[in-house]
């Protein structure tokens, strides 16, 4: 079932390595956060179950089971005592783009940040060349490529054809586009203009790799 | 007898409209474009897609939704066949000899016969999911809350037992999945429940929201550990059409596979994957050249083809007549349809004909435009297929913000997409499989609202509630499965039957 890059067969992993051991805690965790959360919580009686009855069996349960699965990482037991490895950097890069993508789609007040709407046609490509960047070999010209083609493609497909209200442009230009030559239009224009340059990047990136090659 | 082609006329006239055939259409289109990549199985491909359907009407939605779901499967078999590269375990056996196949330069022959066979039985598993519909949603509704929570105590613990990996584990997941249900507003009282102070989660958490970020983005973080693998894409698909002598040797599969999957996949669990292995090592053992199994026999591509499609569909009938889902998949359904204010369970099929019917009939439809579309466009998905993951998976990424952006116009929303893939990542790495957790997580409120329901009915006492024989007899299967999963010796035996797998 598990790949061998998960994980390494030794017989010494440290207790507080172990996947059943980190495991177990994680889920101990969750149980004591369940707890905490309905602690203000009247569990009533039989007849009458409060609103805390069910969270608070379910923190317990949890907590047992959570016990349980520590023990089987403490107690090794097969492959319940390899080591955990975890790979930051992925994940990292990975949630930036998205968060890119949710703090500066429309804006708004995020706590206490608050963050200017840039609209679709900055995000999108923006999300597109963060995310690419988790890879292992990155190719700045290829995810340009990508990232132009598939903003185009949304845009014509999300704000065009279904009429998402997804904000296109960005706050400070959308007023001045959408009234030189209304709005539809522009999204159509910038739809095309984006389409037009992933399309000249593609031939420059891959014509001019394919001749590299040769 | 008759009564059953006239709901399905019913069903028929309910779906046959224009804009729900395009629906069904775009649905399967986009299903399978999603569902051919790569490393995304159909439950990834539902999880990411499922913010699409959400502007439709109930109806059409759900249509959709079905398009997208027999799309994200026969795109899985595509990936499976073509590139070796089974999306979901379901698949896994028909990379087996359909890869088999391709590699012979007869790829187009394997995917036309796993259209083909998938449709028969998709066919024929309709006509099963009518003819057991009503009589099963009856007799749920002559349950008592006491039952209805024993019995949904037992398909969550079948579906645990049977789904493989850590039955503790699942366990866990499965609480966790529960506890998460309750999070939110009071159902009674509308007080805030274990929101530990926090305003974004009082309207609790949101099932698609929680699938993509489990199952999309955290299979995308996955993928990205591996080095990144070239796959094998031949050109040569060949012909698409199986001739005579294929035929001839897929019919018996095809029907036999139809058969088994469609029992199996009514028994909460993994069905699909399941019924395929089944068919597989059925056909092997009834073939008379059991040797060719395994280096490109068409037998071993139809029967667990069609059994997989006949299984994938046949469990909808626990949801559709009980209101259990009982796979992840059918979580996200039975999401989906609450979502648009049609609570699974045994009063739809009363309350909501034309859906109920609609969507029995929508599965048929599926399977066809699969045919109909992708016979056409297996040349497309091979282009797509040789995307490198580098490009694919930011495309994704961007995919999933927009669409979970595009419901509500809530950049939380995503946040909390993101937030839930590491902890799918996480998950993973400490093998816990996230399935069940959805599965607790829809119905969670079901389950909690039974037992004090059926507590004040048998008074607060909960011998009385215990005693009642169904319930009893319900929760003591429920405890046997669970009980013997957990005993050393079968777990041992589960264990090599995961790892064959």
């Amino acid at each position: 079932m598990s790949d061998a890059t998960d994980t390494m067969q030794t017989a010494d992993v440290p207790r507080g390595l172990r996947v059943n051991v980190v495991g177990g805690a994680v889920v101990m965790f969750i149980a004591g956060l369940i707890w905490f959360g309905a602690i203000g919580l009247d569990v009533g009686q039989l007849t009458r179950l409060g609103s805390g009855a069910v969270p608070k069996a379910l923190a317990l349960l949890l907590l047992a089971a959570g016990g349980w699965v520590m023990a089987t990482g403490l107690m090794r037991c097969e492959g319940e005592a390899d080591r955990l490895n975890l790979a930051l950097r992925p994940g990292a890069i990975v949630v930036a783009a998205m968060l890119v993508f949710a703090f500066f789609i429309r804006g708004g007040e995020f706590g206490p940040v608050s963050t200017p709407q840039l609209g679709l046609t900055v995000v999108g490509p923006l999300t597109v060349v963060i995310a690419g960047c988790a890879a292992s070999d990155v190719r700045l010209g290829e995810l340009l490529v990508t990232a132009l083609g598939l903003t185009a493609a949304l845009l014509l497909v999300f704000a065009d054809l279904l009429g998402v209200a997804v904000p296109v442009f960005p706050k400070f230009l959308e007023t001045g586009i959408g009234g030189a030559v209304g709005s539809e239009a522009a999204l159509r224009i910038t739809y095309g203009a984006y389409g037009t340059l992933a399309a000249i990047l593609y031939g420059l990136v891959f014509g001019w790799r394919r001749k590299g090659s040769d | 007898m008759i009564e059953l082609f006239d709901h399905l006329v019913l069903g028929f006239s309910a779906v046959l409209s224009v804009q729900n055939v395009l629906l069904c259409l775009l649905g399967a289109l986009v299903g399978t474009l999603i569902g051919v990549l790569p490393g995304i199985g159909p439950l990834a491909t539902i999880a990411i897609l499922m913010p699409l359907t959400y502007n439709a009407e109930p109806v059409g939605s759900l249509i959709m939704l079905a398009g997208i779901y027999y799309g994200s499967q026969y795109g899985g078999s595509t990936a499976a066949i073509l590139v070796n590269m089974p999306g979901e375990s379901s698949s896994v056996v028909t990379a087996l000899d359909g890869h088999a196949m391709a590699r012979q330069g007869r790829a187009g022959k394997a995917l036309g016969i796993a259209a083909i066979g998938s449709f028969i039985a998709g066919t024929f598993a309709t006509l099963v999911i009518a003819a057991v519909a009503i009589p099963l949603s009856r007799l749920a509704l002559s349950f008592t809350a006491g039952n209805y929570f024993a019995l949904m105590v037992l398909g969550l613990a079948l579906a645990i037992v049977l789904n493989g990996g850590s039955v503790l584990k699942s366990m866990c997941m499965l609480l966790v999945g529960v506890a998460m249900a309750l999070v939110g507003a009071d159902p009674l009282t509308g007080e805030p429940r274990l929101t530990l102070g926090s305003d974004m989660l009082y309207d609790g958490f949101d099932v698609a929201v929680v699938a993509m970020g489990l199952f999309g983005i955290a299979e995308i973080l996955r993928n990205l550990d591996n080095p990144e693998a070239k796959p094998f894409a031949g050109n040569v698909v060949g012909s698409l059409l199986p001739d005579r002598k294929d035929l001839r040797a897929s019919a018996g599969p095809i029907a036999r596979g139809s058969l088994l999957g469609s029992i199996i996949g009514i028994i909460p669990g993994n069905g699909a994957t399941l019924s395929s292995f089944a068919s597989y090592v059925m056909e092997k053992r009834l073939s008379r050249t059991p040797e060719r199994f395994g280096k490109g026999a068409i037998e071993g591509v139809a029967g667990p083809e069609a059994a997989n499609n006949a299984a994938a569909q046949t469990t909808f009938v626990p949801l559709l007549t009980l209101g259990l889902p009982s796979t992840a998949v059918m979580a996200l359904v039975g999401g989906a349809m609450t979502l648009h204010g049609v609570v699974p369970g045994p009063q739809v099929i009363d309350l909501h004909p034309d859906l109920f019917w609609g969507v029995v009939t929508s599965m048929w439809f599926g399977n066809l435009m699969l045919v109909i579309i992708n016979l056409p466009l297996i040349g497309i998905w091979v282009k797509f297929l040789k995307v490198p993951y580098h490009l694919l998976f930011p495309m994704i990424v961007l995919i999933c913000c927009l669409g979970i952006y595009s419901v509500d116009a809530q950049p939380y929303d995503v946040i909390q997409v993101a937030l839930f893939g590491i902890a799918g990542y996480v998950l993973h790495k400490l093998r816990f499989e996230p399935a069940p957790l959805l599965l607790g997580l829809v119905l969670g409120g079901i389950l909690e609202d039974n037992l004090q329901r059926g507590l004040i009915l048998s008074r607060g006492n909960v011998w009385t509630f215990l005693s009642e024989p169904l319930t009893l007899c319900l929760l003591f299967v429920a405890g046997v499965a669970v009980g013997s999963a957990l005993s050393p010796t079968i777990g041992r035996n589960r264990r090599v039957l995961a790892e064959e797998n």
